[in-house]
């Protein structure tokens, strides 16, 4: 039943939380993080919230890890080439690779390190709010934020419609693949063209028995929203404002350190 | 009092398709109709009709006797009175949650915020899903999501629920939770429309049935009547009810009585001939026409109870000191059948009850009754077919408790004096823990009593 990263965030025991507070929590980490000077600020906030995710969130440690892996990937090339083609200052380490000389210099190292950190803390920001908080929970929100009603419905019938293509391209493509339809490249891109062809016509077809399903329950143009109320609790609060106020300390004391 | 009725009810699909013809049918209220015929001979769209989705070509669809309208207040007022369950729950489920899905029906009927959640909890406490109100629909079971379809019509509090052919795809325990909760309902005085291939279900299940053939009635009546004419059921394209069947088969062989056609395995076993004549060994001095205390008989020559006082009266008696004895029985002791209403439960109760009553069997009907169950692990032996099973067990001489609440108490109860008096085979059968006491039980006066514990 855990295909999708929503499926993590439905399960876990931090969904039942206040959405707003979660909210504010990744919001606050993205622009302490990205105001730090110093990686020692978004360190501690990546770990922070690394753990609430894994250890509060219940959200698997290795499956965490994973996902932590392939945005870091990227991360760390473009921390590479900042590390050794830019800064100035105080030379650390040079040497040669392929007949070009490469250096490693103080500044490019602390501006590195910089990167890496902040990248690191967004990337775990939005990783709390995603697994934490599946897509049901925030329809209250954007309802909240005043979009237009029209917009939240359909946000809300796409959202579980998804599941119902997603099944069905799942099994024609199960029964496309029985009869041998995946077992070349070219009878590949045939099949995969039936499929989506198939698909647009069930959801055409789908989209006719929605209006009537709708209807035959009184549909009169409005689905009301009905928003469960999660009041912030008291351990909830003193933990948000301990990690805040640790933050921002953190953020005061590190200002002009350096950590090279 | 005629609920849902159609007059010479004619509709044409767009492309020429006649999918009703000239139809004139009467549903009455509080009754528990299917309507059985193959795929494709017109039941969807005759639904789609009785819910004012589709308008017909020709004829009417009067509820309450009031010709339908179709301009939109009219179709409000038809749609909150009558709900339609689809075949296919992923049609009929939309909303991202079970609660917001359940919410819909009564939000839409304008219900405050209050009232909208009582309906919503209510409905889904009713088909057993409480704990499942934040969950997306993408998490449910098929049984699971057919029983938030039918909890999101049932928030609504129509009069009539019409569900399209409601146990396609689930499995047996699954098609028997739904046909529970339908009993139930239709118990509180709603009336149950279905549609289904399934002849079977219909004949134990149903007390009217239409039989639909090619877009006409080709058959109406109660299910024995509709059922036992082979030359209607192979022009509907249908075959016999399954114990119908056998119980044919039996009675051509000369094994049951020719009664009343049995509908459930009980009444079928009941149908079942005792023996009349047996081989018995003789003390020297009887003579023919003599009568014998054969004794106590009990297992398979016992047949109406699993013991039996027997006495004989001699026919013949062979050189060899063997006689053909003619057998009058008595039943001395069945079993019984205790009813446990789960809305008072306690469990050191239900403990009690199964040490001192010597309780062999037990079952619970019901989501709730079967979730206490679990919790308190009350060993259940059954939970599908309870009634039926519980029955078959208390022929046998055990003692069984059924653990269920509200409607089903009396239903269950219902059903059980029933066979006791179609069958004239005695056991108690009573309900442990109601205050108010049963009215059956009291209608029905001294030929019943409640096993005392």
């Amino acid at each position: 039943m855990t295909n999708i990263l929503d499926d993590y965030a439905l399960m876990s025991p931090l969904r039942h939380r206040n959405n707003w507070l979660k909210l504010a929590i990744v919001l606050f980490g993205l622009l302490a993080g990205i105001s730090s000077t110093s990686p020692v600020t978004p360190l501690f906030i990546a770990f922070c919230m690394g753990f609430t995710t894994v250890a509060l969130g219940r959200a698997p440690l290795k499956l965490y890890l994973k996902l932590l892996l392939a945005p870091l990937g990227f991360a760390v090339t473009g921390v590479l080439i900042i590390a050794l083609f830019s800064g100035s200052g105080q030379e650390l380490l040079s040497f040669k690779l392929m007949g070009y000389s490469v250096l490693l210099r103080k500044d490019g190292l602390e501006l590195a390190l910089l990167v890496l950190s902040r990248s690191l803390s967004g990337m775990c920001c939005l990783y709390f709010l995603v697994l934490t908080t599946p897509m049901i929970e925030l329809f209250a929100v954007l309802k909240a934020t005043r979009l237009p009603e029209s917009f939240i419905e359909l946000s809300m019938l796409i959202y579980r419609y998804i599941f119902v293509f997603l099944g069905m391209a799942i099994s024609i493509r199960y029964a496309q693949t029985v009869r041998l339809g995946y077992s070349s490249f070219s009878r590949s891109l045939r099949s995969l063209g039936m499929l989506g062809s198939t698909l647009f016509i069930r959801s055409w077809e789908q989209g006719d028995k929605l209006f009537l399903a709708m209807n035959s329950r009184c549909y009169d143009g409005k689905m009301t929203l009905f928003e469960v109320h999660r009041p912030v609790r008291v351990p909830e609060l003193l933990l948000t404002s301990a990690y805040f106020l640790l933050t921002l300390a953190l953020l005061y004391l590190t200002k002009n350190a350096s950590i090279v | 009092m005629i609920i849902l009725e159609t007059r010479s009810l004619k509709y044409t699909y767009p492309d020429g398709t006649v999918a009703i013809q000239d139809l004139n049918i009467e549903i009455m209220k509080g009754k528990k109709i299917a309507f059985v015929g193959q795929n494709g001979s017109g039941k969807s769209t005759l639904f789609m009709l009785l819910n004012g989705t589709l308008k017909p070509g020709q004829g009417e669809v009067l509820f309450h006797g009031v010709p339908f309208k179709y301009d939109s207040k009219s179709l409000r007022d038809i749609r909150k009175s009558v709900g339609i369950v689809f075949q296919n729950s992923d049609d009929q489920i939309f909303a991202p949650t079970v609660y917001q899905d359940v919410a819909f029906g009564p939000a839409n009927l304008g219900y405050s915020k209050e009232r909208v959640d009582a309906c919503v909890q209510q409905a889904l406490e009713y088909v057993g899903l409480s704990h499942l109100k934040d969950k997306p629909p993408h998490h449910l079971s098929g049984g699971q999501k057919k029983r938030v379809a039918i909890a999101g019509i049932m928030a609504m509090e129509p009069e009539v629920i019409i569900l399209d052919e409601p146990l396609s795809n689930l499995d047996p325990v699954g098609a028997d939770e739904i046909v529970d909760l339908l009993n139930e309902f239709n118990h509180f005085g709603n009336t149950i429309i279905i549609s289904t291939h399934d002849v079977d279900l219909a004949y134990r299940w149903s007390d009217y049935v239409f039989l639909l053939s090619n877009s006409k009635i080709i058959g109406q009546g109660t299910p024995t009547e509709v059922f036992k004419d082979p030359e209607l059921l192979k022009k509907a394209g249908l075959r016999q009810p399954t114990t119908l069947e056998i119980y044919r088969e039996i009675e051509r062989r000369g094994l049951a009585y020719g009664r009343n056609s049995p509908k459930t395995i009980p009444e079928l076993v009941n149908t079942l001939k005792p023996l009349d004549l047996m081989w018995v060994d003789v003390p020297p001095r009887v003579k023919e026409g003599d009568s014998l205390n054969i004794g106590v008989m009990y297992g398979e020559y016992a047949t109406q109870s699993p013991y039996e006082a027997v006495n004989a009266t001699v026919l013949h008696i062979h050189p060899n000191g063997r006689a053909i004895v003619e057998l009058k029985r008595k039943g001395i002791k069945a079993g019984g059948i205790l009813i446990y209403d789960t809305n008072n439960y306690s469990l050191p109760e239900i403990k009690q009850i199964l040490k001192d009553g010597e309780i062999a069997f037990v079952g619970a009907m019901g989501k709730k009754s079967k979730i206490l169950a679990e919790q308190d692990g009350v060993g259940l032996d059954v939970s599908s077919g309870v009634v039926d099973k519980s029955i078959l067990m208390a022929l046998c001489g055990k003692r069984c408790l059924i653990l269920t609440a509200g409607g089903m108490v009396d239903h269950a109860f219902k059903r059980i004096k029933e066979y006791v008096e179609k069958s004239g085979i005695e056991f108690t059968v009573g309900v442990v823990n109601r205050e108010e006491g049963c009215m059956w039980l009291k209608e029905t006066g001294d030929n019943s009593e409640t096993l005392k514990i």
